[in-house]
């Protein structure tokens, strides 16, 4: 009799810590995962799930709205969640086994490879998406054994911004700067002058690697052979720099934006940076510029792509797949991908955005740079260059930070890389 | 006689220079927290200055307005959150402590290591493993799974503290329950839970705290819920591409100050002794 | 000192909540079924009219919960570790046992050694260093000067930080260039440091962000551990003519050596987990000089744009090996000191 009364009351009070806690959901219920779950299907309306990588959006943001127009254009309602870009990954990953997969993602372009290579992606072709509109240097980092799987939204890369007024106080013409030999020597004449020269991010992420690429690339090595001349060279070009105090020692922790924050302060000359800094430098208090990166021996350094690809997760329910194509095509449509590109700072995936964009100034040295510039997982490399550029920024850090040469670092990158490709 | 021996200083001269001392000590450990308040201030151009201004003359106040503007509900998310972990916290290792320290289970010290193991777990690996649990059970990207994932911080915690602090209780206490006629669970909750009073303030100090700045779940779990707490909505301001660290720090010391309330009024609390309210030999 | 030593027995014997030590918790469990308890009179057996069942039906609720919430995720990591994991068996299913093959791929990996090193010195000498100021801090504030209890309070700001405030705080302050720190050091004349970017420095700044954020926990576990015991040891001493150093050396730190280890073990299995700290500072890096095994499995799941699941877990059970170890080591000790 005792017994049952403990256990009966203990029973209870298990049972209204429950009650309690699930009673939150009638102001914490939040979307319910994925598109696989949703009531609908398909044609007649129904709930579409998108997630991006924007969390700085909110929902009254232009961007959100835009999804939902093209939701509600199509019939459907749009449900979309910004997660922080560099948990996306495994969030697709996790959504992916346990399937509930999102009806549409944008995510950064060189992922694309790992998720299709995880089978957690749809191709084009099965979709029925047209890709012939978008431009092939950048549609190329989603191109895996033959097959698209996305479309870029948008694209963006490095250039070197300049400060005109610490150029002009060290005596220097931006336009002279056509390779490594006269960058370099720009950037002692204005260490002369009391200024600060170059600042740029070699933090050991993927961050790193993708400004690392540019003079990897302008020395004419290969993904493929890290331990070339030429790749050796580009790194010692960036030790040296180091070393002579053209560059601040935080380079080797410093991510974009605080590198930008460095170039901020109005005391260095020049800032690898990105597209996306267009808005940020109007502010800077300065006059600016951008010149192309250099290459060593003259001319324009390829440099990578960066930007999201929209895709289309598998789903269980392959009845969704024309919709979700309808909303892809709305979201990349020349109108709806200007109004993208231009609250992203991006430049136009397409030919008919980028002619629009042209236009622009200040716009047409990037959209020349992107026309030159090149997919980090093109040239088939896949799921191989993640592998490939772990190793690149780990020899980075360790050639920066002074624990091996450039030539050792690089050697050692190039073992690595090999094993772990083959 | 011995005080005379130790120093000269007349005591409240002592006491005087132990609060001077006292406030030096805080000061130091302060200040990094100082420095987040002063990068909160801070405009971007001057956030990598050489050298750095100690205090921001020349400031501005956008990344409290972007927190006034954007934050609120995340707070109060937070806030929820953090309540609701206590309550099933406490529901959870006030029984168990009590079973451990006092009613002595057979298998009760595998119990315990069994405890211990689980805080040797790393978050992450909790998290991935609630993942495909929480979809079965229809919690994810709600705020009751979350909740159920932030107790799992606290209660292993939680039930040491109660198991400490109930050994504590003299076994006559619960012996003059029993002779009154009263069952286990009446002496539990009649006796022996109020005379663990501080037990359960301590076990409610962590849990909070440890609610309050979770991110691993908050992240994993609760990331497309429609309210979610403050650690997540400091990402409003990491964009894929830039990250504004005047606001983040400016929602770091907005979020810290209920928070520092909280402590202060618990302190006394977690302060007074484990001899209160027992019955003493 | 006779007088003295009594004194300090005389604590631990007394019966009463006052005297008791917190933290016997997990040895009195270990000896339930045991009868007599030598060196800690006055607790007798519970009375024998309370049934296993009651006594298990109160802890029914926390074991459910532990076996699902521990036990599945334990069981999914170790399942994941003994697997060929790609991201297409992740997603797909249908990944083979590799049995321990991941495990050797992990000790062979160059890292292995460094991150060992690095775990074991970022540890113990965090634990060592947060629990000797914890401990320090707390009889410093016993002694109940005015504001203390304020200025206590405000020792634990720290923890109401979110960990990516606190470490991105500590990363700008050691900043190589524009960091407080540094521009502290120059006005001494000394050379700027380059905390976070070089390979000499990049653990030590580490271990130090890490040690402020712990030292909040010990300072509250071992103020309440002073509080449990009684004034009249300290009086009786007094009395002897004992000045505080012998007082605290005698006294205090021996009545609190069940503190002293719990709190030890607990800040060991907390500290072996951290990783935000590390990762928000220096990544593991520059090259691997900062790396320690948790960091290192999260580097392996989450660092790369291609996941290695395999590895990651494989680490990350290594990990939970080590804190086990410690576990056992600390169970034993405690079944030492019973015996004697």
């Amino acid at each position: 009799m005792k017994r049952s009364i403990v256990s009966r009351r203990l029973s209870t009070a298990v049972a209204l810590a429950a009650v309690a806690t699930l009673g939150l959901s009638a102001c914490g219920g939040g979307s319910a995962p994925g598109g696989a779950a949703s009531s609908d299907s398909g044609s007649a309306g129904g709930t579409y799930t998108v997630w991006d990588p924007y969390p700085q959006f909110d929902d009254s943001s232009a961007w959100v709205q835009l999804l939902k127009k093209c939701g509600t254009d199509n019939g459907v309602t749009v449900e979309r969640t910004g997660y922080d870009t560099t948990d996306l990954t495994n969030k697709a990953l996790l959504a992916a086994q346990q399937g509930t997969s999102p009806d549409v993602i944008l995510i950064d372009n060189p992922v694309i490879s790992t998720l299709a290579d995880a089978g957690a992606l749809t191709d084009t072709e099965t979709l029925g998406l047209d890709t012939s509109g978008f431009e092939e240097n950048l549609l190329g980092a989603g191109v895996v054994d033959g097959k698209t799987y996305g479309v870029p939204v948008g694209a963006n890369t490095l250039s070197l911004y300049y400060n005109k007024d610490v150029l002009d106080a060290a005596g220097v013409d931006p336009a002279s700067i056509t390779d490594w030999t006269t960058l370099t020597a720009a950037l002692e004449k204005v260490s002369a002058a009391g200024k600060k020269g170059i600042t740029f991010s070699a933090i050991g992420t993927e961050e790193g690697s993708f400004q690392f690429l540019p003079w990897f690339w302008g020395s004419g090595a290969d993904l493929t052979e890290l331990d070339s001349s030429q790749g050796v060279a580009a790194l010692s070009l960036w030790k040296d720099w180091l070393d002579k105090g053209y560059a601040p020692n935080s380079v080797i922790n410093n991510t974009q934006t605080t590198s930008w924050q460095e170039f901020a302060t109005g005391e260095y000359a020049f800032s690898e940076n990105g597209t996306w800094q267009l808005g940020n430098v109007k502010d800077a208090g300065f006059t600016w510029g951008v010149i192309p990166i250099p290459a060593e021996g003259g001319g324009v350094a390829p440099a990578p792509t960066g930007g999201e690809f929209v895709a289309a997760p598998v789903q269980s329910d392959d009845s969704r797949y024309a919709t979700t194509t309808k909303l892809i095509s709305c979201l990349t449509s020349p109108e709806n991908a200007l109004a993208t590109d231009t609250t992203l700072s991006y430049i136009g995936a397409t030919q008919a955005v980028q002619s629009e964009q042209e236009k622009d100034a200040e716009l047409k040295p990037w959209v020349e740079a992107v026309q030159g510039a090149k997919g980090r997982t093109s040239d088939n490399l896949g799921t191989d260059y993640p592998l490939i550029s772990e190793q690149m920024w780990d020899a980075v850090q360790a050639a920066l930070s002074g624990s091996k040469t450039p030539e050792q670092a690089m050697k050692d990158a190039q073992t690595a890389a090999a094993s772990a490709t083959s | 006689m011995s005080s005379a021996r130790t120093t000269a200083l007349t005591p409240a001269a002592r006491r005087g220079t132990k609060t001077a001392l006292g406030l030096v000590l805080t000061a130091i450990m302060l200040f990094p927290v100082y420095w987040m308040v002063n990068v909160s201030f801070t405009k971007t151009s001057d956030m990598r200055r050489t050298p750095p201004s100690l205090i921001p003359l020349d400031g501005t106040l956008d990344g409290y307005r972007a927190v006034l503007r954007d934050q609120l509900p995340y707070l109060g998310t937070s806030l929820l959150v953090g309540v609701a972990t206590v309550a099933l916290t406490l529901v959870l290792a006030a029984p168990a402590g009590f079973a451990l320290a006092k009613l002595r289970p057979r298998g009760g010290g595998a119990l315990s290591f069994a405890l211990l193991v689980a805080q040797m777990i790393p978050g992450i690996i909790m998290a991935i493993g609630f993942y495909a649990a929480f979809i079965k059970l229809g919690v994810l990207n709600t705020l009751p799974g979350l909740v159920l994932a932030d107790s799992t911080i606290a209660v292993p915690f939680g039930v040491l503290i109660y198991t400490a602090f109930m050994s504590g209780i003299p076994d006559e206490l619960m012996a003059a329950a029993r002779v009154d006629g009263a069952s286990t669970w009446r002496t539990f909750v009649s006796v022996v839970l109020p005379v663990s009073r501080n037990a359960t303030v301590t076990v409610s100090l962590f849990a909070f705290l440890w609610a309050w700045s979770d991110f691993i779940f908050a992240s994993t779990l609760a990331s497309g819920s429609q309210l979610q707490p403050i650690t997540m909505g400091i990402y409003r301001y990491i964009g894929n591409n830039n990250q504004e660290w005047g606001s983040i720090m400016a929602t770091a010391v907005v979020a810290s100050v209920p928070a520092a309330v909280l402590l202060v009024l618990a302190q006394r609390y977690v302060a007074a002794g484990v001899t209160a309210g027992a019955v003493k030999d | 000192m006779t007088t003295l030593e009594q004194g300090g027995s005389a604590a631990s014997r007394s019966s009463g909540a006052g005297a008791q030590p917190p933290a016997r918790a997990p040895q009195d469990g270990a000896r339930s079924s045991g009868g007599s308890r030598p060196g800690a009179g006055g607790r007798r057996r519970s009375p024998s009219s309370v049934s296993q069942l009651t006594a298990w039906a109160f802890a029914a609720p926390v074991v459910v919960y532990l076996l699902a919430f521990y036990a599945v995720p334990l069981y999914r990591n170790l399942d994941l570790s003994l697997r060929d994991y790609t991201v297409r068996s992740f997603v797909q299913g249908g990944a083979e046992f590799n049995d321990f093959a991941n495990y050797t791929t992990v000790v062979a990996d160059p890292t292995f050694w460094p991150a060992l090193w690095h775990t074991l010195v970022f540890t113990f000498v965090s634990i060592g260093v947060q629990f000797a100021l914890g401990m320090a801090l707390a009889v410093f504030f016993f002694q109940h000067f005015r504001l203390s209890t304020t200025l206590r309070a405000l020792f634990l700001v720290p923890w109401l930080l979110p960990l990516i405030v606190s470490a991105s705080t500590w990363a700008w302050m050691l900043n190589s260039d524009s960091g407080v720190v540094n521009y502290a050091l120059s006005l001494v004349g000394v050379d700027p440091v380059h905390w976070l970017t070089s390979p000499q420095w990049a653990l030590t700044s580490v271990i130090i962000a890490n040690i402020w954020i712990g030292i909040p926990f010990n300072l509250v576990i071992v103020y309440s551990g002073l509080q449990s015991i009684p004034a009249d040891v300290y009086e009786a001493a007094s009395l002897d003519g004992a000045g505080p150093w012998q007082k605290f050396w005698r006294i205090t730190f021996p009545l609190l050596r069940p503190v002293t280890a719990i709190t030890l073990l607990l800040g060991l299995v907390y500290t072996l987990k951290v990783f935000d700290i590390i990762w928000i500072m220096t990544r593991g890096g520059p090259g691997d000089s900062s790396q320690t095994f948790a960091t290192w499995a999260y580097d392996e799941s989450f660092g790369n744009v291609l996941p290695r699941f395999g590895s990651g877990s494989a680490i990350s059970t290594l990990l939970i090996l080590m804190a086990l170890v410690a576990g056992l080591v600390y169970i034993r000790a405690q079944h030492k000191q019973e015996a004697s």
